[in-house]
């Protein structure tokens, strides 16, 4: 175990941004790149003022108090900060939410987290209907893309938006400006001479911060309880690994991968921004070509990424033929990485990936390759403070070498599911995190991970939970059963596979049951794969057998 | 004919066009084409090069008017229009090495441009095709002005990205403006004129893109370029800056060559209008092949 170094002034996550003001203020703390190359910036001390002015706003203005949830529903943008540091500062609870879920599992997870208030980009704002259908919310508050853009290039964007690509849907409910909100907490703010700092003043480390949904084990998604202190002990985990090797304040990390996840929201908001980087978010990286401009205009040294981009940025010919220069470190998570990726990345760029392993209910990171202790392959050594055992079925410690479930204690262990004490106690056992992840660790220390132990389908770092996509394949009329597995699929991971069994009189095709689980499930979860079997293995019990199937299709060759 | 509130019209718009191009670049995209000299030797050779023989060719085939002739021979000798690099983004096909060519291209033009308009003027006039002489000067000062606002594109996207980006918007947006332009002003003004001209002059200024789209896809097949590459490539050369042509010919066709004018300024005005409708064609054709073969991320964390 490595010892961690203390950094008494961060409390909460709200200090993080008090803290890079004081020491960075007028440095740009986040940079939002369009595609074109447009962009707007915000300074440490901006963006700590701005997410005063939030805080203000949430609790004066729409009268939330402490403990409230929040959902924050953004893509990447100069709102994701402002807004989440807000509500933090506020003593609120962020419930981070993915902009691409369906109006039916944006209700569902509103729903289960009780939430209050939504900040939703516009773009996505017509799902609200589906959404309130399941939780109405009272307070809707609406932000765009181009937020705190120039005048002249956030008013292109909104052209383009609305002419070129249509892409702002009419908002039928009632809801409030997000410029609005800032505009009003500021003046609130300011009138009456509020501190925000007060609205924390009662609130302990220990106090829940975020619910980060997830699906864990069982495939009812779940919101990880994840503390201030999970967090940003996190952060200062990370710091005594890697720390080093940064040069506070002159850092520039590239942000491709979504702040609502929770890799990039403690990697780039939390920990990057404490080291007084600046962030360049990247709204889209899809094209990959999206990125182009970014790696031009900005002198990027850092970036955080998934095995999809690195691979795919090793596939971009602008990418390979002129890489960055400036690029000192690349960090990998949220999926495993593939060898050949970091080794035709490394060829690209000079630079050797370090990846590390965690999962949403540690805040995420558990385990790290730093420069100094770097094995490829491996997902690295414990984090300081970070204990992890190898068990075998029967919860014993496996012998050294051979593989077990890793399980993992520590300061960054979340509290427990949100109103799941069941679950909660399959996943937390004495404090120790069942992660039903199989891995070996080698006699220096370098764990690696072999296999999953959960069903669960890892497509480019989401999880896919095969009960819930057979479920809904289920529900089609034409279908009488459905099995769903994990299948390789080169950059992403995993790929879903769905194993159906038809009705007699009614035979839908692919296209037509992919269209009714696109119609009902986020494109992620929809299988790329549908095969059409007379019947499916099932135990005595008539469970069906997954394993079977997965052995199945190992032995045809894929 | 084009009268003297056009011709101020037409010269800011060229102005703005060649500044979105220069702010579309950063010095970074020269290096990479040094760095990459055959890429950029094949690019120039095919652009000046394939063309100019076409309309080359075309001219001494096809029985159009002398001035229809010198017309061919200047749009052949015309830089890679920003249009292609438009076209080239709807296509999927390879965009910064649309942009890249294009901008090569113009840079090389000024030197290229003249030598190879007077050159095939020469012979033309030598094998008896046409009977007039055309200066080469004007041509030449007009290519030097064009270069300033290239130059102060580069520098504008450095001093600020945001600025840069506007101005590259807005150039692409005034070469598809341009087009418009010519359509409703050019075209109804000249119907008569249109309506005298010979088929010929029109199979001309058609074949002269398709042929390039053609032996522009077939000379970078046969430099093992990717597929998707040639197809760039063969957009890049059918499509030439028709704006800077008409430009030219204003510029050019002056004095006692006034009288040429119209007659001249028919083919890249015509070619301007014509290859709006073949790149389309093409385009569509060459994104659905793009489209089944891009890569595919998914939907999830990226």
């Amino acid at each position: 175990m490595r010892e961690r170094k203390n950094s008494p002034d961060v409390r909460l996550i709200g200090d993080v941004a008090r803290l890079a003001a004081v020491g960075y203020g007028a440095k740009t703390a986040y940079s939002v790149v369009m595609p074109n190359g447009m962009y707007g910036k915000l300074s440490f001390e901006a963006i700590d003022a701005l997410s005063d002015d939030f805080a203000v706003y949430l609790r004066e203005e729409l009268g939330l108090s402490a403990g409230d949830r929040v959902a924050l529903q953004v893509p990447n943008s100069l709102t994701f900060p402002i807004a989440a540091f807000g509500i933090a500062k506020a003593g609120l609870v962020l419930v981070n939410t993915n902009p691409l879920y369906t109006g039916t599992e944006m209700g569902r997870q509103f729903a289960d987290a009780g939430i209050r208030a939504l900040v939703i980009v516009d773009m996505f704002a017509d799902k609200l209907d589906e959404a309130f259908a399941i939780h109405p919310i009272e307070h809707v508050i609406i932000a765009a893309v181009s937020e705190k853009m120039p005048r002249m290039v956030s008013g292109v964007i909104r052209l383009v938006q609305r002419y070129w690509d249509q892409s702002l849907p009419e908002i039928s409910r009632p809801h409030h400006l997000f410029a609005d909100a800032l505009a009003r907490g500021a003046s609130v703010r300011a009138s009456r001479g509020i501190q925000a700092k007060d609205y924390t003043a009662n609130i302990r480390p220990d106090d829940l911060a975020v619910l980060q949904y997830t699906g864990g084990t069982t495939g009812v998604a779940k919101g990880a309880m994840l503390s201030h202190a999970n967090l940003v002990t996190n952060v200062a985990q990370a710091e005594s690994c890697f720390g080093g090797e940064m040069r506070p304040g002159e850092e520039v990390v590239l942000t491709a991968l979504p702040l609502y996840h929770i890799f990039a929201f403690t990697a780039n908001m939390l920990l990057f921004h404490k080291w007084g980087a600046q962030n360049i978010l990247i709204p889209n990286p899809r094209p990959i070509s999206n990125l182009k401009r970014a790696f031009e205009n900005h002198a990027i040294t850092w970036m955080t990424g998934v095995n999809t981009l690195f691979n795919a940025l090793n596939n971009e010919f602008w990418f390979t033929e002129d890489p960055p220069r400036s690029l000192r470190g690349a960090v990998a998570g949220g999926m495993a990485l593939q060898a050949p990726v970091a080794e035709r990345f490394k060829a690209v760029t000079g630079i050797d990936v370090l990846e590390g392993y965690g999962l949403t209910e540690t805040s995420p990171i558990v385990t790290f390759n730093s420069r100094q202790k770097f094995r490829l392959g491996t997902i690295g050594q414990p984090m300081p403070e970070t204990e992890i055992r190898l068990l075998d079925a029967e919860g014993r410690e496996v012998p050294p070498g051979e593989p077990g479930e890793l399980a993992v204690r520590g300061p960054q262990v979340m509290a427990g599911y949100w109103n799941k004490p069941d679950e909660t106690a399959a996943t937390l056992r004495n404090g120790w995190l069942m992660t039903g992840d199989i891995a070996t660790v080698d006699p220096e220390g370098f764990y690696r991970i072999v296999d999953r132990k959960k069903d669960m389908v890892l497509v480019s770092g989401f999880n896919v939970y095969p009960n819930e996509v057979e479920d809904v394949l289920a529900a089609h009329p034409g279908v009488l059963e459905a099995a769903v597995i994990g299948v390789p699929d080169g950059a992403a991971g995993e790929a879903v596979c769905a194993f159906v069994v038809r009705r007699d009189n009614q035979a839908p095709g692919v296209e037509q049951l992919r269209e009714h689980c696109k119609a009902h499930l986020t494109a992620y979860k929809v299988p790329k794969r549908i095969e059409f079997r007379e019947q499916l293995p099932k135990s005595n019990v008539g469970k069906i057998l997954r394993r079977d199937l997965r052995a199945e299709l190992e032995k045809a060759g894929g | 004919m084009v009268g003297a509130f056009e011709q101020a019209i037409l010269a800011a718009m060229i102005f703005v066009i060649m500044l979105g191009m220069g702010a579309a670049l950063t010095p970074r995209d020269f290096m990479l084409a040094l760095k990459k000299p055959y890429g950029l030797l094949v690019g120039l050779g095919s652009q000046y090069g394939i063309m100019p023989l076409i309309a080359l060719s075309l001219a001494l085939i096809l029985p159009v008017p002398d001035a229809v002739k010198v017309g061919i021979v200047i749009m052949g000798s015309m830089p890679g229009g920003t249009t292609s690099n438009i076209f080239t983004y709807f296509a999927k096909g390879n965009l910064a090495l649309s942009v890249l060519m294009t901008v090569n291209s113009t840079l090389v033009g000024v030197l290229a441009i003249p030598f190879l308009v007077i050159t095939n003027l020469a012979i033309l006039k030598a094998v008896g095709a046409i009977s007039v002489v055309i200066p080469a000067s004007n041509i030449v000062i007009t290519l030097v002005l064009l270069l300033v606002p290239v130059m102060v594109g580069v520098l504008l996207r450095r001093w600020n990205a945001n600025v840069g980006a506007l101005v590259e918007l807005t150039g692409g947006a005034l070469g598809v403006l341009f087009i418009v332009l010519l359509l409703v002003t050019w075209v109804p003004r000249n119907w008569q004129f249109l309506m005298n001209t010979p088929v010929s002059v029109f199979a001309c200024v058609i074949l002269l893109g398709w042929l390039g789209f053609f032996f522009g896809y077939v000379f970078s097949r046969l430099l093992r370029f990717s597929d998707r590459d040639s197809q760039t490539i063969a957009m890049e050369i059918g499509i030439q800056n028709g704006p800077l042509a008409i430009a030219i010919v204003v510029f050019t066709f002056v004095g006692p060559l006034q009288s040429m004018q119209q007659q001249v300024m028919a083919v890249p005005a015509l070619y301007s209008l014509f290859i709006v409708l073949s790149s389309t064609a093409l385009t569509i054709w060459f994104r659905r092949a793009n489209a089944a073969k891009e890569q595919r991320i998914p939907k999830a964390l990226l």
